[in-house]
């Protein structure tokens, strides 16, 4: 490459602040792609290189990335994804090695709160232990399993095996941070069987009041990196992306099948680039539509719920008509779609999309002026700008609270490289409401988009071919998804096997600051706030409130409280131990 | 309050008849993958292919047929399967009503002969695909038609023969060159 050409990349000026600000820091600079650049830093340096791009240069987290590299140089390593989204925006990794026989690395958490959770995470599958991280419970691992088991090494196990259970209690310990002394304790969760998803809530309360909250979830964690490493070849592995989620599947397999194209420098026809954003847009009409129906739902609104819910279905018929199935599944492969879209098809479409519009409009009318809905969502679940700062949360959470984070925008990639006239929604009122109405925005600009892709969309493959598969090579794939960016790492193995894949699903990184979004509100409204968060997961069925003054622990059913949240008198904790 | 009245009415009635009357799929619409025994050479292709592992072949214990299997408890409906197969033996129709009583009602085999290598004696295809390779060679002619007998012989017989036939032409080659 020409020195001319290395300055343009983008990334170098975040090296070149880092070599400056921290002299000999960068032992290497490598780019992946032309927006990807991952620079090795030594690991007593790692705090303070995250801290400054993070903090000084405009960059958010969504994740790190452990590997066990011991096969390929003798050691681990973890790479520090950061979206640079101010100057010279991209993606800078920062890269830090690790000695086998040490397995220990300066926690980052404390300067940079976002990584909390991929380091405890870290630790569970590679025993790579954080220095200083504040809070070193397992995050994946279930109770049960044997500590000293770290199921990714690449010595430890067969993906088959499923080790004795060590015990049979959970004996994970709920974190109650408020300063009352006195609180109660509300469990929600962890299973029910209506319950789609299972997770584990500990509402800790005064009186009605939430003055902290603590979860647990990972109950269904399904090993897929594992899957993927040991059972299918990295062909494969887009359809296995696809059921990471039940709802934004597309938004997984693309992100997946764009890390190793980006890592392998394969072009995917623009047709094809096209198609994919197509799809992608196609899973958010139905995705916003089922959470603007929970929202109906959730402020007693249930006839409301039952019409989102049948116009959803249009969305989900065009689904069907563009990819055959309900669910935009099984469409992507590595190089481009498996599937064109006709001109018939086309034509379905425009009319579906005409009509969706108008008969969303009227809906989102019906909810605007419903009189519970300003009452039940303005200024509740406030997420602080300073939290969301501090843990970079996705999607329409972080939007709600105005930044206008948003990858499509951030990090235009294919067919969103050719939009026109639209940009990024957000809303600064921080509560439900606001979330709420980046969601109906953003329902709105999907149609749009839509309708420029398909007008836009050129002729030609839809398949990419004669490409040369080299071993080792990574990069990042990016998406994003109804409920904010998927974040994808893959690096493929030398057997036509990943060699490490990390999928990042957006709610991974909305977790975190959902117990600042309960904070000081009421338990009538623990429901709506974790509904606005739409995470992957709507049932949080049943609570257990621990009231800090009384010290009672009171189990609420989902009926109970749902019931309450809508109705908001006869507290369901009334009498309960007064 | 009234817009919304309005808004009912103009939905009618969205629920429709099914399951009391039949739910016609699009063209296009993926599910159950039909395979026709007929047509399939037990070539393995769809086997390699499939992401779900529903489909896998085995050879049994007699080792005297090659065992197709499909287990549409493992099916993904993603039509990879389809897309491989050279004879079109495999194809995904509209039909999604999957549910059985008993789980054992999800699996669909088929068994075909195997191929013994001419050579060392060892399975190593089935007989039909073995047929139908020479078929294809036969009808394609010229030197490829010459090749036709070798597909009588296991892969490692066949690469045997290779490198010797190599070696000997590698051995006329290098006489003539030292004659010269
Ligand atoms: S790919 Fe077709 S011919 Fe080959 S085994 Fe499968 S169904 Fe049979
Ligand atoms: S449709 Fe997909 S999952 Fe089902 S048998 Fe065919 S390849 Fe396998």
């Amino acid at each position: 490459m020409t020195k001319k050409n290395a300055a343009l990349r983008s990334g170098e000026t975040h090296v070149q602040a880092v070599r400056d600000a921290f002299p000999g820091a960068v032992l290497d600079a490598a780019w992946q792609a032309s927006d990807q650049v991952t620079i090795t830093v030594p690991k007593d340096m790692l705090p303070d290189v995250v801290e400054f791009l993070y903090y000084g240069r405009g960059g958010w987290l969504p994740n790190m990335v452990a590997n066990d590299e011991r096969p390929l140089n003798g050691r681990y390593a973890l790479y520090y994804l950061l979206s640079m989204e101010e100057a010279d925006p991209g993606f800078v990794t920062v890269r830090t090695e690790i000695d086998p026989h040490s397995m220990e690395y300066p926690s980052v958490t404390p300067r940079v709160p976002a990584c909390v959770w991929s380091e405890r995470e870290a630790y569970d599958l590679f025993g790579l232990r954080a220095q200083g991280l504040p809070d070193e419970r397992r995050l994946v691992l279930p109770d049960d399993w044997p500590s000293g088991l770290f199921p990714l090494r690449k010595d430890s196990m067969d993906y088959r095996r499923r080790p004795e259970p060590v015990t049979d209690v959970e004996n994970y310990e709920f974190l109650y941070e408020g300063q009352a002394e006195e609180v109660t304790g509300v469990p929600m969760g962890p299973l029910h069987i209506t319950s789609d998803e299972p997770g584990h809530f500990r509402l800790f309360v005064e009186g009605e009041e939430i003055v902290d909250a603590d979860y647990r979830l990972f109950y269904v964690h399904r090993g897929m990196e594992k899957v993927a490493e040991s059972r299918l070849n990295y062909d494969a592995v887009t359809f296995l992306a696809d059921r990471i989620c039940g709802i934004c599947g597309n938004a997984h397999s693309v992100a997946y099948a764009e890390a190793v194209e980006n890592a392998q420098g394969i072009e995917v026809p623009v047709r094809a680039q096209y198609i994919r954003t197509i799809l992608l847009e196609v899973e958010r009409l139905h995705s916003h539509l089922l959470n603007l129906g929970l929202v109906c739902h959730y402020c007693g609104f249930d006839t409301g719920f039952q019409h989102f819910f049948r116009v959803r279905e249009k969305a989900m018929d065009l689904a069907v008509l563009l990819t055959g199935a309900r669910k935009t599944y099984g469409l992507n492969l590595i190089g481009g779609v498996r599937r064109d879209i006709l001109d018939e098809q086309k034509l379905a479409t425009i009319a579906f999309v005409r009509e969706l519009r108008s008969d969303v409009e009227a809906l989102v009318d019906m909810l605007m002026s419903t009189a519970n809905f300003e009452s039940r969502t303005a200024g509740v679940g406030r997420l602080d700008p300073a939290i969301a700062r501090d843990y970079s949360p996705v999607g329409p959470c972080v939007r709600g609270s105005g930044f206008a984070r948003d990858v499509r925008f951030d990090h235009p990639f294919d067919g969103y490289r050719y939009l026109t006239g639209l940009k990024a929604r957000s809303h600064d009122g921080c509560d439900v409401q606001s979330r709420t109405l980046v969601r109906v925005e953003e329902f709105m600009d999907s149609l749009t988009m839509i309708e420029q892709l398909l007008d836009g969309a050129p002729g030609g493959p839809i398949q990419a071919t004669g490409w040369r598969y080299t071993p080792h090579k990574y990069a990042l794939g990016y998406t994003e998804a109804p409920r904010g960016e998927d974040m994808h790492w893959a690096q493929v193995g030398d057997n036509q096997k990943c060699y490490r894949w990390r999928a990042k699903a957006a709610t991974y990184s909305n977790w975190p600051i959902l117990r600042y979004m309960f904070r000081g509100n009421t338990v009538a409204d623990a429901a709506i706030i974790v509904g606005s968060m739409d995470p992957c997961y709507s049932c949080t069925d049943r609570v257990t409130v621990v009231d800090v003054k009384k010290k009672t622990e009171t189990v609420l059913t989902k009926q109970q409280l749902e019931s309450y949240c809508w109705r908001r008198t006869h507290s369901p904790l009334a009498g309960k131990g007064a | 309050m009234f817009e919304l009245f309005k808004e009912i009415r103009k939905a009618g009635d969205a629920t429709i008849g099914y399951p009391f009357q039949p739910l016609e799929m699009p063209a296009g619409f993926r599910g159950k993958p039909e395979h026709k025994e007929r047509l399939c050479i037990a070539c393995g292709a769809c086997a390699i292919a499939c992401p779900a592992n529903a489909i896998t072949m085995d050879l049994d214990d007699e080792q005297e047929y090659i065992t197709w299997d499909i287990s549409y408890g493992r099916c993904i409906f993603c039509g990879r399967c389809q897309e491989v197969c050279p004879l079109y033996a495999i194809v995904l129709t509209t039909e999604f009503e999957l549910a059985v009583r008993d789980k054992a009602d999800l699996r669909e085999s088929c068994a075909y002969p195997v191929a013994r290598c001419s050579c060392c004696g060892k399975p190593y295809a089935a007989a039909k695909e073995v047929d139908y390779a020479r078929r294809v060679l036969e009808s394609v002619g010229g030197p490829a038609a010459a090749d036709a007998d070798a597909v009588s012989l296991c892969l490692a017989c066949r690469r045997r023969d290779d490198a010797l036939a190599f070696q000997r032409q590698a051995r006329v080659a290098s006489e003539e060159g030292g004659a010269r």
